[in-house]
This record gives C-alpha cells, sequence and structure tokens, in this order.
C-alpha cells in the first residue's frame, strides 16, 4: 500500500527532524529542520483528507511563521553564540520526566483510542470551511482578527529599543538621510 | 485508509519531544521552537479526530490555533529581542527581570 509508505516515511522524517530541534545547540540549524518537520506534517494533512490546511500550513508555519524565527535569530546575530550546558540534574530530571510522559501517552493511546476506521471518506475542501468559518464561527473570527491586530501592536512595542520608544523615524528624515548617498 | 491511532501515536511522541526541548533548553528561540513543535502535534491530533468522526469543527480548530500561533511567535519573538536589548542574552536562566 502506497498509503501506508509515504506515512511511514513522513512520520520517520517528522520524527527525526523534530529530535534534531530538540539536540542541535545551533539555533539556524534547528530552525530550518523544524521546517523539514512542518512539510512532513502538512504531508499527514494530506493524508488526512485536509488540503486546505496543508497548503495553510505550509504557507503559514513553514513559510511565514520560521522566517519570522530565522530573521530573528540572524538579527540577534545567535548562531555564533555558544549555549551553556543544561545543569546535569535538570537534564536529567527533563529527559525522564519527559521520557515518562511520553510512555504514558502512548501506552493509554493504545489501550482506549484504537478505533475503527472510518468507512467513508470526510473530504473537507476549502469551500466547507469557509462557509462554516463564515455561518457559525463569524465571532470567533473576527476575535481573532482583532487579536492579530493587538498583536502587531504588541510586538512593535515590545521591540522597539527601550528609551527611544517605538519605531518613529519620520518619513521625511528617511528620505533625507537616503538622499545624502544619491550622486 | 489509515488507522486514527497511527497518527495520534505520532502526535505524541512529537509532543513529547517538544516537552522535553522545554524542558532541557536554556536557549529562549529554542524553548520557542519547541513549543511551535507541540501546537503542530496536537494539530495533528484535532485532525485525526476530524476525520475519524467527520467533525468539521476540527478543522475550523486548526485554522484557528495557526492564527493564535502567528500571533505568540510575534510578540514572544519582539519579547526576546527587548530582553537582547537589555542583557546581550536570550538565555532563559538570565531572564530575570521581573524577579522580586
Amino acid at each position: 500500500m502506497i498509503e501506508y509508505a509515504v506515512f511511514f516515511f513522513f512520520a520517520a522524517v517528522a520524527v527525526v527532524f523534530a529530535t534534531v530541534v530538540v539536540i542541535h545547540r545551533n539555533p539556524v540549524v534547528g530552525a530550518l529542520s523544524l521546517v523539514a518537520s512542518f512539510f512532513s506534517l502538512a504531508v499527514m494533512y494530506v493524508l488526512l483528507e485536509a488540503p486546505f490546511l496543508a497548503a495553510l500550513q505550509v504557507i503559514v508555519y513553514a513559510g511565514a511563521i520560521m522566517v519570522l524565527f530565522l530573521f530573528v535569530i540572524m538579527l540577534l546575530n545567535l548562531q555564533h553564540q555558544h549555549e551553556p550546558a543544561t545543569r546535569p540534574i535538570q537534564q536529567f530530571l527533563g529527559y525522564t520526566s519527559a521520557a515518562a510522559f511520553g510512555v504514558g501517552l502512548i501506552y493509554y493511546l493504545t489501550k482506549y483510542a484504537v478505533l475503527q476506521s472510518p468507512t467513508t471518506p470526510f473530504v473537507a475542501g476549502a469551500r466547507e470551511i469557509g462557509v462554516a468559518l463564515f455561518e457559525s464561527y463569524i465571532f470567533p473570527f473576527e476575535a481573532v482578527s482583532i487579536l492579530l491586530l493587538a498583536a502587531i501592536v504588541g510586538a512593535l512595542l515590545l521591540s522597539a529599543r527601550a528609551g527611544k520608544g517605538p519605531a518613529q523615524a519620520s518619513v521625511t528624515a528617511q528620505v533625507d538621510a537616503r538622499a545624502e548617498h544619491l550622486p | 485508509m489509515i488507522p486514527t491511532h497511527w497518527f495520534l501515536i505520532l502526535s505524541a511522541i512529537l509532543f513529547t519531544l517538544g516537552v522535553c526541548g522545554v524542558l532541557t533548553r536554556r536557549n529562549g528561540i529554542t524553548i520557542f521552537m519547541c513549543i511551535e513543535l507541540m501546537v503542530n502535534a496536537v494539530n495533528l491530533t484535532f485532525l485525526a479526530y476530524a476525520r475519524q468522526f467527520h467533525q468539521l469543527h476540527g478543522l475550523i480548530f486548526v485554522f484557528f490555533i495557526m492564527a493564535i500561533a502567528a500571533a505568540e511567535a510575534a510578540v514572544g519573538l519582539a519579547i526576546f529581542i527587548s530582553l537582547f536589548h537589555h542583557r546581550e542574552t536570550i538565555d532563559v536562566d538570565e531572564a530575570n527581570l521581573m524577579h522580586w
């Protein structure tokens, strides 16, 4: 079955690159591995018959959010910074508790969540999602748009240098500064 | 058709890796990437159950989670830029500005 081969291949890719994100010391390598992991998750979404969300995953996550991460890493020049090693006790406790959590989660999943496979396919394209979004989910949709606006304003305020206030360089000052370099 | 619980197990593995990274790393940006990994694992669970029970609500929730993750990434990275300007580091152990 080609479907199973695709599933196992991309599941392995997702897990391997997620492990690289957790282990690797260089954040640039981590960010690029996370992009690879998100791409294989998009393939999972296609297997789950949600092509619209797979496209969104590639565009929004692998495209926009990870570019933001890479921008910040490069802006702060973090790729050369040496990350100090975690304390051994924290490392030990972190790995053991995460492993216990994972083993417990998988144990209970295989014990209680093994369901009968659905017989009829359930394909939801952009049309169905759009209709639901603008009918029954119109209020959360508007709330999310306000939240995004608040996030933009908050990000601008927070990332401005302390003391200088938010980005206030006037347009005329920028034009003058550029004009000086012109022949 | 691939059984739903395989997707759930993959999602559990990815979520556990994210938890592991948040607990053991000190680089703030890496911790943030691990949080994104956990968010994506939850998205996979939502989609698996949406297909299992033929519900559109799971897909809509994934849509909203993506929007919220974008907002969260923007604000969180802005906080790290601000922290870097103050402390010249993004080591989360050094981030004790709200310490009394």
